[in-house]
């Protein structure tokens, strides 16, 4: 590593050491911080916490209750307490595994593909040229056109006489042209990432080419001048630069993930047998076509615990190679 | 503790039908010309962009009622069919429900258990009259737990419908009529790319015509138990005649829950299938997209156990929160009336009235099949389970349609959940 590298590398680190450096000695001067108070912030912050307490916190809250509950949907009915029931009832319930396991099947094919292919289109689409934000609006395209359209799209795609059967049997002949996509698990999933991968490119990518504004030229410039070629650059350069970005594009994605819910209930409709179900799809089933809210709310606290853990585990990997904390 | 909410609910509904009753002589607002009273009813008349049956509705009906019935004015609320349960169910948790509803017939048991119907049974001194003119099958859609919570509104049911063009393939002259004639057509269809049958699914909608017609059921009579009953010889044969048919690729994929087989509704006209088991308002769907098809309707195939179809429709509900019970009877009444039931007819809807069959056949030359077939149409298994029992049959039938356990071991299975499903009641 040459010598204008490492200054540049450390004047980086200075400036960002100066604000908890700033921080650190922190003269006694506490007393003038303890104001009277002040009702405006809070009453600014009311709106949104109390539309955020209606809207969310509530129903989750009421949620947790009913999952200890044989919970009767009329008030004046009396729903009987069943405890940790329903937990374990989902605990040894095959379906549920399945659905689990279908889930986790759908955010590893799904989340990897769409950080991948967001962040190349994101590289190809940075370069500055005149058709750039033409690509950049097809590529969005897909992320903000209806879910519920896209789905019966892949459906009709996926379709025993569908196109994508034509594609691989009478013009490419790579198959014989009659595979059931949507009949068996394996196969059904795949369609269903497909939808999940083709609809995802966009936002990950809209994210990436903010995050690549950010990567300092400098740094890119200085890198060329010790001889790095274009992989290095990427490696040691670009990939550190937006690793922030990194990790709030996972976070998401598989949060997302965790909650795909419209596709596979339109392309599959968790068929068949339920074999292409996953956690919301069969949550929906239990709670609102078979009136179980109970167990349906046990299903989806199960799914929110993992979220969480999942969430902060990321958060956790991502912080402590970068040293900060992602926003 | 379920057996007790049972009969905490009954209670209540006993007394909110005494309170109603009681009220209606003492103070409930009967409503006069000047200053009406109006009954709220849902229903999903308009479903599919079905203009017809709302405008005969509201334009004929509902203004000949009011003329009859000075005081009481209607107003009908469209809610298209796929929200109308959840909307229902909601409104039952707020308890915003409206006066009357015309509730699909697999609802009702499921909101009567919730204890938000009024049971027609005890509120109508002349509730046994109307329910002996209709169809039993029909009738048999509204009773739970010992009570008729509603009386049925319009009905229909499945049978048989064929594409002359296959039966032409098949070297047949008329439509099979039995389990062999059926077997045969697929046999003879071997070969021609035409598959002989067609559906969307193994549910108790889908299954229970062939398990009726091959002399099975799904449950004893007492709704106690369904294992030894749906596990039987007969059924045993009857599905091991589709699964031999199924994996001899006689049989659409689509009945398995492939969300991407080509639908019957397309299928059958296109010439792709031979034959689909389906109800009277297929023939509006092709009229307008295959104008040139000429659907041919029969009977379900008869078996050891004869012809016998499913029964489907709607039924008329009174919700235990209305606040004109008695008014609300009276359009109750109205719609059992042979105006009421003919003048729906031309709009698809088929009467529930049995001696108004003839007259439904005069106006809709189609419908003589349907209004035969039901006859002898048979109810789906009246408990609020309904849909957990069609979950249960399509995840258990569907292994043994591709051969990954014995027709036996699937009903088997399926039995014991039902079982447990009969059991909650």
């Amino acid at each position: 590593m040459s010598i204008s590298t490492q200054a540049t590398g450390l004047a980086t680190r200075a400036a960002e050491a100066t604000p908890s450096a700033a921080r650190r000695p922190g003269p006694p001067a506490r007393p003038a911080r303890r104001r009277r108070f002040s009702p405006t912030p809070y009453l600014f912050l009311a709106p949104g916490i109390l539309l955020f307490a209606v809207t969310i916190l509530y129903p989750m809250v009421q949620a947790f209750q009913m999952s200890f509950f044989d919970w009767k949907i009329v008030g004046s009915a009396t729903s009987e307490f069943l405890g940790l029931d329903n937990y374990a009832r989902a605990l040894g319930d095959e379906q549920f595994w399945l659905a689990s396991g279908n889930t986790v099947v759908y955010i590893v094919a799904t989340v990897i593909p769409q950080i991948a292919l967001g962040l190349i289109v994101a590289l190809l689409l940075h370069k500055r040229s005149p058709v750039q934000p033409l690509y950049r609006v097809l590529y969005y395209l897909p992320v903000v056109t209806s879910w519920v359209v896209v789905s019966l799209l892949f459906r009709f795609l996926f379709a025993d006489e569908g196109l994508i059967n034509f594609t691989l049997g009478d013009l490419l002949h790579v198959t014989s042209g009659d595979t059931s996509w949507l009949a068996d698990r394996w196969t059904g999933l795949a369609a269903i990432c497909a939808l999940g991968i083709w609809k995802g490119i966009g936002w990950s990518m809209m994210i990436f080419l903010a995050a690549l504004q950010g990567v300092p030229q400098s740094l890119l410039e200085a890198a060329t001048m010790d001889g790095a070629n274009r992989w290095q650059r990427f490696r040691a350069v670009t990939l550190p630069a937006i690793r922030a970005a990194l990790g709030f594009v996972t976070v998401m994605l598989v949060i997302g993930g965790f909650n795909v819910f419209i596709s596979v209930y339109l392309m599959t409709g968790g068929g068949p047998a339920g074999r292409t179900d996953v956690l919301l799809t069969y949550m929906y089933r239990q709670a609102f076509e078979f009136l179980d809210l109970g167990y349906g709310s046990a299903v989806s606290v199960l799914l929110t615990l993992a979220i969480f853990v999942l969430s902060v585990i990321q958060l956790r990997v991502f912080r402590d190679r970068s040293g900060e904390v992602l926003s | 503790m379920k057996r007790s909410t049972r009969l905490g609910s009954a209670a209540a509904i006993a007394a909110a039908v005494a309170i109603a009753v009681a009220g209606c002589s003492a103070g409930e607002p009967a409503g006069t010309e000047d200053d009406p009273i109006t009954l709220t009813f849902w229903g999903s008349y308009g479903n599919g962009g079905n203009s017809a049956q709302q405008e005969v509705l509201n334009e004929t009906l509902i203004p000949s009622f009011e003329a009859s019935h000075p005081g009481i004015q209607v107003e009908y609320v469209d809610v298209p069919y796929d929200d109308l349960l959840q909307k229902l169910t909601t409104s039952a948790a707020g308890d915003a429900l409206p006066d009357l509803v015309r509730a699909d017939l697999g609802w009702v048991p499921r909101f009567a258990d919730l204890g938000v119907l009024v049971p027609l049974s005890q509120a109508m001194d002349d509730f046994q009259e109307f329910a002996d003119a209709t169809y039993p099958g029909v009738l048999a859609t509204n009773l739970y737990d010992g009570e008729y919570y509603g009386l049925p509104l319009d009905t229909n049911t499945r049978v048989l419908i064929t594409n002359q063009a296959a039966l032409d393939a098949a070297g047949m002259d008329a439509p099979p009529a039995t389990f062999e004639e059926f077997e045969a057509m697929a046999g003879a269809l071997e070969g021609t790319g035409i598959t002989a049958f067609a559906d969307g699914g193994l549910g108790a909608w889908n299954i229970m015509p062939w398990i009726w017609s091959g002399g099975g059921d799904i449950a004893s009579e007492d709704l106690s138990t369904s294992t030894g009953v749906l596990n039987s010889d007969e059924n045993i044969a009857t599905i091991q005649m589709l699964v031999d048919l199924y994996q001899a690729g006689q049989i659409s994929t689509g009945i398995t829950g492939n969300s991407g087989a080509t639908s019957t509704s397309e299928g059958l006209p296109g010439g792709q299938y031979a034959s689909i088991l389906d109800g009277p308002w297929m023939n509006g769907i092709w009229e307008s997209d295959f104008p040139d098809f000429a659907p041919i309707y029969s009977p379900v195939p008869a078996g050891p156990g004869g012809s016998v179809s499913v029964v489907g429709g709607e039924d008329i509900v009174l919700t235990a929160s209305s606040k004109h019970q008695e008014a609300a009877l009276e359009f109750i009444r109205f719609t059992q009336s042979e105006e009421f039931q003919l003048a729906l007819v031309p709009t698809g809807q088929l009467t529930v009235i049995q001696e108004l069959g003839p007259k439904q056949v005069e106006l809709v030359p189609y419908y003589s099949v349907f209004t035969d077939q039901l006859e002898t149409a048979k109810n789906r298994l009246a408990i609020t389970g309904g849909a957990e029992v069609d979950g249960i049959l399509n995840t258990e039938l569907t292994p043994a349609f591709e051969g990954t356990v014995s027709v036996e071991e699937a009903l088997t299975r399926a039995a014991e959940q039902i079982d447990a499903v009969l059991a909650k009641g």
